[in-house]
């Protein structure tokens, strides 16, 4: 499925060989008729940039079809000069470049160029001894990105034959080995190549060439998990909810009794318990879930469809029941959070908007009011975060603009002053109710609710800035949540570290070091309050998907092992290497 | 002095073959592999060559000392000769760094031109000539070094330089190795230190630069070569596997693989039709273009490290040494190629770093050449694994056989090896014995196996120990059997122990303190009473066995000590201050026959006599001990050497030469017709060609120089030489008007005078010229009954220079 370069139509190619048009039209989308249709499957697409032609690749050959007329200009087959293999040849991928060369990706491990007026060959290019799966071709078409089964990428650019000639011809230049499997999706951004594979990962390579100067595009990314709160946690009940892409688990958390040295492993008096598995309906994946505080509600969001479940746990037993008419939305959820005192919930949805419903015993809900910005706003919500007292909600939009409502009269209290940057986490401190936000950049700043400005603190950190290291890592904080003992204390994580913020220590500057606590272990107590600084951090366990505070002495850690999920991916292309 | 192929650059159209080859261009034939012409007349090393590109019948070729010359390879003829100021044609050295400067051209008439027009184009290069080339048409030059490439444009005077990251990570090293241009499009193509090839583009924008890698090799790319169009990419390294790359892909490639050593470098034939690998032992390998192995051209092999010295085989006369890797190289010294390798080790060879293999030390062949006794040991220096191997020359199959194979002869490294020389007893008085670190020295005897299946006479006989000796504890370093096989020497660090070679007992001891012994050796014929030793300490120590006295020593640093087989006379090579000096003399008197200091710059390390087919006659007195064989000499950087009587050129057959003027012509069908008329004047063009070719003629007579140079006090009276002064004038004047034809003589005059070592110049020059009666026919007719008398003259008058 790929939509034509004005946006205005989508052109959907399918099993049976023909590829529909359909029109975008506010709302949604209305099909205008079919093209030419030829036996064999389309498995790729590709739009001309004026939006006259399209191309389609099938098994062993492509063929260009002109828009209007719908006719079949150009057939194409690429399986030529391999006629003795007698292995179909698998068009992948294809491009169609504005200068009306046909580039396509095929199961040979070929690049190949067309022109597709003549039919003829241009170049051929072997980039891989397996198949080439994925391909994107930068906006300026002179460079394009091709993703293969062996997990390798490999850059073509279209470079003079003859330096400052006219003559161009398409080079093979860099490989990047950064997956270990199918490179699915392959894309072309203007100063990085960025691949996605069947290893579940997401790299960002930068083109050092574009990159104008050093900072964060200048860093290779990789991104195994998204970068979305996975996993909630009933504090009271002591259950966490994990969610996967097509069920949902519910564990009660073990406990001991026993007291520890650090570093010691205590022998756990109740084991954890798996609960239940929650498994949706359909192939759509769940997009969000939450349980309540108290542990009696769960619900979820799929891309249609928004489910609550009330829950009953009698001794042993756990039983779920969904709860009835729960109000249609349309479209259902982005978010969801229950408020502290598990009375409402608040779902995030689109445009903007936050729709609090009140949740009935024995199991129902009622929709109470829809909290929407003043001024309006057409992205969705995505992250929300009520506070404590059940006073305060914050909402995030894809508009990065963060608006603060009163729940008590059901009003729009405020907007955070606009940051260029997307935020990643925010939660409202339970004593203060001020705001803390952390920003994907790694800012952090922390928002005085009810004085409706940033709090000394924040001015304090920004005026003297954050350490080097802390700006420079990965991963921005997907969690933030609060010490009720010391309300100085703010915890925060993202995937690789975990680390306590103290705001009543001094900040730390460039040249002392952010990650000290394995050398302050080893200085005596008089050294020590001389090297503290406010960012307690703990690399231990990683990857880390959640962290929170069951209560006052009590620290819930979930870590997702990256070999849990790659021992389950299917077999990688057997490669030779040499020296094994 | 010759060297003896020891090849630096090759540049091959498709007939010819050209290649650097210490002072010397080489020509070979493509087609007979044959050496056609030797072009001397660097007076150093030469570093470069290349062939001119609006000619390719011409050839500039560059040397350390100084001077680019532009030849005719043809004729073999130097047209210029451009003298730079400064040391070389594309560098100069500079305190460590390199530059590259440019030469203009200079379009005189004249021969020799001197060029003061150098402009520098890149500072900081490096130093070998794959570390530079030139772009499509000429248009930028690029260097590398390091992990820096440097690009200059000529036109733009753009400078670009590329650099690579230093770490080395994951076995990956980025550092330079070679580098080449596209021919037709602008792409460099650089060999890396970890095998992978780079292909760089876009060299034109400081930032937007890109590159592909292409990656086989597991070690370094030694030089890489693309095809005349362009389309293919030849890299070979120590793999010993010549990879070719199409188009640039890393997908499509084509191997050939086993070439036998590592490949140094690779040249393309400017037509596109051969190309052509240099390998590190010393032999070139031409491969079709369809990457089909064609032939070989094979001199002496460059093997790792000489550890068997120089020994002769009885039977062919060939020089017996190290070859390949576990392999005995048989060189003939008179056709200048390998006439056998045979394989001692039996074993794989591996082209790995850090690897112990085995590898062959000692050789040692009895009197006749039909005993060889072969030592291999492992490289490791705690625990060598020896074995001794015994090999008999089957007649039928005309190679060695192995006949018996001793594990662990000794418990040490072995350091010496001889035969009992007997011709007249014959086989069954063959004693081999061997000495070693573990303080002993053995003494191995056929005996016959009591197995009846044998079936012929040496399948029968295997060889044992029969005595070991020892002398108070002290490693054995050396041995020696005297001449007529009664008495063996062997010595133990700072003593000569000589033995009775049928009781096994001890004789007498010689000892010259301080110092160990380095060498021993029995004089032969009229001084076999003699035992000749040279110590540590720099002494050459004489001992009469007969009084067992010391009958006289001097003090001389000997590295090599080298009995004539055939004549009394003993050869010593010294190695003091740098320079390497030869002594001759009979250990009958503490004279020496004949001195040559300064041999060469580089250590001599082995020496061996090889004695010639028929005695030559040898004018000058000075040579005479040259006259039953002839001494060659292997230097540490693994060149052979010889003393010559001959001048170079007329070690090329004629024949070989005329076949480089038939070659020259294409085959045509009118060449077909006009062939018979043109070998008929082919032959009158190489008779007239001749004395121009070989006009090298002397400056002074010898019989003049000796004069001069003896000291005063040992000169006859002066009414005794003047005849032979007088005489030698006439014959000088003689020579003096066939020289006036020359157009070399103000060149060699040059050179002559521009070297400071007088009396050594004259020795070359001597050399040169001395057998006159094979230059050319005319001279050669006019001046021979006068030379009769002169060699009649020299004959009754040289005999009191014998008296030194």
């Amino acid at each position: 499925m790929v939509a034509s370069g004005t946006g205005t139509q989508l052109a959907i190619g399918c099993e049976d060989g023909s590829v529909k048009i359909f029109q975008v039209v506010p709302g949604g989308i209305q099909f205008e008729r079919n093209l030419d249709r030829r036996k064999g499957r389309v498995l790729c697409l590709s739009w001309h940039r004026s939006g006259t032609h399209i191309v389609a690749g099938s098994i062993d050959f492509f063929r260009v079809i002109d828009v209007a007329s719908g006719q079949t200009v150009q057939r194409i087959m690429v399986n030529h000069q391999v006629e003795k293999a007698k292995r179909e040849c698998v068009v992948w991928a294809i491009a169609l470049l504005s200068s009306g060369t046909v580039v396509s990706a095929d199961s040979f491990g070929r690049v190949q160029f067309w022109d597709w007026e003549q039919g003829t060959l241009a170049e051929s290019h072997t980039v891989s001894t397996s198949a080439a799966l994925s391909l994107a071709v930068s906006e300026k078409e002179d460079s394009i990105v091709v993703g293969t089964s062996t997990g390798a990428t490999y850059q073509l650019q279209l470079l003079p034959v003859k330096l400052g000639g006219l003559e161009k011809c398409w080079v093979r230049t860099k490989p990047f080995q950064f997956h270990s499997h199918d490179v699915r999706a392959v894309a072309h951004s203007s100063t990085a190549l960025i691949s996605g594979g069947l290893d579940a990962q997401l790299v960002i390579r930068p083109l050092m060439e574009k990159v104008q100067k050093k900072g964060y595009d200048a860093v290779l990314r990789k991104f195994t998990f998204p970068h979305r709160r996975l996993v909630s946690c009933a504090r009271k009940a002591r259950l966490l909810l994990f969610q996967f892409s097509q069920y949902l688990e519910l564990w009660r958390l073990g406990s001991t009794e026993e007291t520890g040295k650090d570093g010691e492993v205590l022998p756990p008096c109740r084991m954890p318990e798996h609960l239940v598995q929650l498994k949706s309906k359909g192939p759509e994946h769940i997009y969000c879930s939450c349980v309540s505080p108290c542990g009696t509600w769960v619900g979820y969001s799929t891309a249609s469809r928004f489910q609550l479940y009330r829950v009953r746990c009698d001794g042993d037993g756990v039983s779920l029941r969904k709860v009835p008419k729960v109000p249609k939305l349309l479209p259902p959820a982005y978010q969801l959070q229950f408020s502290a005192d598990s009375e409402s919930l608040f779902v995030a949805s689109a445009r903007g908007s936050v729709h609090v419903f009140q949740l009935l015993e024995p199991g129902g809900c009622k929709h109470l009011h829809t909290l929407q910005p003043p001024s309006g706003c057409s992205e969705a919500v995505y992250l929300l975060a009520p506070s404590a007292d059940g006073h305060w909600l914050a909402a995030v939009s894809g508009d990065w603009a963060i608006h603060i409502y009163n729940l008590k009269c059901f009003q729009h209290h405020c907007v955070v002053p606009a940051y260029s940057c997307a935020v990643s986490a925010l939660a409202i401190h339970p004593s203060t109710n001020n705001l803390v936000i952390a920003y994907s950049d790694q800012q952090l700043f922390e928002f005085s609710i009810p004085e409706k400005q940033y709090t000394s603190w924040s001015r304090a950190v920004q005026s003297r800035g954050l350490h080097r290291t802390w700006l420079e890592r990965d991963s921005p904080i997907t969690h933030i949540t609060f010490n009720p003992k010391n309300p100085a204390h703010i915890l925060l994580h993202d995937t690789y570290l975990l680390c306590i913020l103290d705001k009543s220590l001094p900040l730390p500057d460039d040249s002392t070091l952010l990650m000290n606590q394995s050398t302050l272990k080893q200085l005596p107590e008089t050294a020590r309050k001389r090297q503290l600084h406010a960012f307690k951090i703990c690399k231990k366990f990683q990857p880390l998907l959640f962290m929170d505070l069951l209560d006052e002495n009590c620290l819930v850690v979930v870590e997702r092992p990256i070999m849990d999920f790659k021992t389950q991916l299917p077999l990688a292309v057997q490669q030779k290497k040499f020296g094994t | 002095k010759s060297l003896l192929n020891s090849a630096i650059r090759t540049q091959s159209t498709s007939q010819y073959l050209l290649c650097a080859s210490g002072d010397f261009v080489k020509v070979y034939s493509v087609n007979t592999e044959e050496t056609l012409r030797l072009m001397g007349g660097h007076a150093d090393l030469v570093t470069g060559i290349q062939l001119n590109p609006h000619n390719h019948m011409q050839l500039y070729s560059s040397s350390l000392d100084g001077t680019i010359k532009l030849w005719d390879f043809m004729d073999g003829i130097p047209i210029k000769v451009l003298l730079l100021l400064v040391s070389d044609r594309f560098f100069f050295l500079w305190s460590d760094t390199f530059q590259l400067v440019s030469v203009k051209l200079t379009k005189g008439a004249g021969q020799d031109l001197e060029s003061k027009e150098l402009s520098v184009v890149l500072d900081g290069v490096g130093a070998s000539v794959k570390h530079i080339a030139f772009g499509r048409e000429g248009a930028y030059v690029v260097s590398v070094k390091d992990v820096t490439l440097q690009v200059y444009f000529f036109k733009r005077k753009l400078l670009n330089r590329f650099s690579l990251s230093t770490v080395k990570t994951k076995g990956g090293d980025n550092r330079f190795s070679c580098v080449v241009c596209h021919p037709t499009e602008d792409c460099i193509a650089t060999g890396h230190a970890d095998g992978k090839i780079r292909l760089w583009r876009n060299f034109h924008h400081r930032k937007e630069y890109t590159y592909s890698t292409l990656h086989w090799h597991h070690d370094i790319v030694m030089d890489l070569a693309f095809s005349v169009e362009g389309t293919r990419l030849l890299s070979g390294g120590v793999e010993s596997v010549l990879v070719q790359w199409h188009n640039e892909s890393s997908c499509q490639k084509d191997f050939l693989p086993r070439l036998g050593s590592p490949i140094e470098y690779i040249s393309m034939s400017s037509d596109g039709a051969l190309c052509c690998t240099l390998h590190t032992d010393n032999r070139i390998t031409i491969i079709n273009s369809n990457l089909r192995f064609s032939r070989s051209i094979q001199g002496l092999i460059k093997s790792r490290d000489v550890k068997t010295g120089l020994v002769v085989d009885p039977r062919t006369k060939a020089l017996v040494l190290n070859g390949e890797p576990g392999h005995l190289q048989f060189y003939s010294l008179q056709s200048d190629q390998q006439l056998f390798s045979l394989d001692i080790v039996q074993r794989q060879y591996i082209h790995q770093a850090g690897l112990k293999q085995s590898d062959l030390v000692k050789v040692a062949f009895s009197a006749q050449g039909t005993w060889l006794a072969t030592v291999e040991e492992s490289e490791e220096v705690t625990d060598p694994e020896l074995q001794l191997k015994l090999w008999f020359y089957s007649e039928e199959t005309q190679s060695f056989t192995l006949n018996t194979r001793i594990n662990t002869p000794h418990d040490n490294h072995i350091t010496d090896m001889c035969f009992r020389d007997m011709d007249e007893l014959g086989d069954d008085s063959l004693i081999l014995v061997t000495t070693g670190r573990d303080c002993v020295f053995k003494v191995w005897v056929m005996v016959e196996d009591t197995d009846p299946e044998g079936k012929s006479a040496h399948e029968s006989v295997s060889w044992s120990c029969d005595f070991v000796g020892s002398y108070h504890n002290y490693q054995a370093t050396n041995c020696c059997f005297s001449e007529d096989g009664s008495l063996l020497a062997v010595s133990f660090e700072e003593t000569v122990t000589v033995w009775d070679s049928l009781t096994w007992d001890l004789k007498c001891t010689f000892c010259h303190p301080p110092g160990n012994i380095r060498n021993i050796c029995f004089g032969r014929l009229t001084c076999s009473k003699y035992l000749i030793g040279a110590t540590d300490y720099g002494f050459l120590c004489c001992w009469n066995l007969l009084t067992c006295a010391l009958e006289w020593s001097a003090h001389l640093n000997i590295v090599v000590l080298q009995p004539d087989p055939l004549s009394e006379h003993i050869a010593a090579v010294s190695w003091l201050s740098k320079e390497s000096s030869l002594f001759v003399f009979k250990p009958n008197e503490p004279r020496p026959l004949y001195i040559q200091r300064n041999l060469c710059k580089e250590k001599i390390l082995l020496a061996a006599f090889v004695p010639r087919d028929e005695p030559e006659t040898i004018s000058s007195e000075k040579y005479l001990w040259l006259r039953k064989s002839q001494l060659f000499f292997l230097t540490d950087t693994q060149e052979l050497m010889t003393l010559s009587t001959k001048s170079l050129e007329e070690r090329l057959t004629p024949s070989s030469k005329q076949l480089a003027v038939e070659e020259s012509l294409p085959v045509t069908p009118f060449s077909l017709l006009l062939g018979k008329h043109r070998h008929q004047q082919a032959q009158e063009d190489t008779d007239l060609g001749k004395p121009v070719v070989h006009n090298k003629q002397e400056q002074a007579s010898p019989a003049v120089k000796e004069l001069l140079h003896t000291p005063a006090h040992v000169l006859p009276s002066a009414s005794f030489l003047c005849t032979i002064f007088i005489n030698s004038l006439l014959i000088s004047k003689e020579n003096k008007s066939a020289e006036e034809v020359a157009d070399e003589v103000e060149m060699e005059s040059e050179k002559a005078d521009g070297d400071s070592d007088e009396e050594d110049v004259t020795v070359m020059e001597q050399e040169d010229t001395s057998p006159m009666e094979l230059l050319g026919e005319m001279t050669c007719k006019l001046s021979k009954s006068q030379e009769k008398e002169l060699r009649k003259i020299r004959k009754m008058d040289y005999s009191w220079i014998a008296a030194f």
